[in-house]
């Protein structure tokens, strides 16, 4: 049962950390005329993943707004590129829906089981 | 780059084909904006016409061979190559001893050849991302 809800709880907290990062892209896109404006991301599922990886705890790790100053900036000093940003957003719906979907079925599990398979 | 490189690899290298291409619509307009300037800012000669050159994006997953996932605009650079248009127009106030001024090397038919295909690649890499989010969809679906 720890298992089934620490996985559950993973899900969520990626959840939200995608729920953010839609956020930050939208501010982006906003932002995307202002001069010397530095496109926003927000870390979390890299340093989740080298967490379990080394077998340590991960529940301490939360989403990070970090500032991207590697992205090529334009004559302006601003790193926004519209075709970048609308496509993280949509890998970002994406990978939205695939942790809801997978949280859905686990939850249909669960269901499945304190109801007896009824 | 994360962990999501590879299950969106395809979005990510049809999000890089579209800013690049877009890269060159700027150019192409940036040209054909500079087609008749006979003298630069800092007092040199015409504006010469400007060539977006691309470069492939490698991946550079530890342990893993690099394989190309995306396109980058690696720079900007004036076509020294094509010559200079020179036109003889004595009264113009940047004509040489001669009377001949000198226009960039920039064809406008040639130009606007680019901006069709910049357009039509734009396009086509934008549908490509269209289809990607499509299908990944219907494979999410599968999933409920």
């Amino acid at each position: 049962m720890d298992n089934v809800n620490a996985g559950n709880q993973i899900l969520s907290r990626l959840l939200s950390a995608a729920a953010m990062r839609d956020r930050v892209l939208a501010e982006n896109i906003a932002n995307q005329n202002v001069p010397g404006y530095q496109r926003r991301v927000v870390s979390f599922e890299e340093t989740l993943r080298e967490r379990m990886l080394a077998g340590r705890s991960s529940t301490d790790v939360t989403p990070e707004l970090l500032i991207d100053t590697k992205s090529p900036a334009g004559p302006d000093g601003n790193n926004v590129s519209l075709e970048l940003e609308t496509n993280a957003m949509r890998e970002n719906r994406l990978a939205y829906e695939m942790y809801a979907t997978i949280l859905q079925s686990r939850m249909g599990l669960a269901m499945a089981a304190v109801s007896e398979g009824r | 780059m994360d962990s999501k490189q590879g299950l969106f690899s395809g979005l990510r290298a049809s999000a890089s084909g579209m800013a690049a291409e877009r890269a060159r619509i700027d150019v192409v307009a940036k040209n054909l904006a500079n087609a008749q300037v006979t003298r630069m800012p800092d007092g040199s000669g015409p504006y010469r016409r400007q060539l977006v050159r691309f470069s492939t994006v490698m991946s550079n997953a530890f342990g893993k061979k690099a394989e190309p996932i995306g396109v980058k605009v690696d720079g900007v650079v004036p076509d020294l190559a094509s010559p200079l248009v020179r036109v003889h127009e004595p009264g113009h106030p940047d004509a040489d001893a001669e009377g001949i001024v000198t226009y960039p090397n920039i064809q406008t038919t040639a130009e606007m050849a680019d901006l069709i295909t910049a357009v039509r690649a734009y396009e086509s890499n934008a549908n490509a991302a269209e289809s990607f989010v499509r299908i990944a969809e219907r494979g999410l679906r599968l999933a409920q």
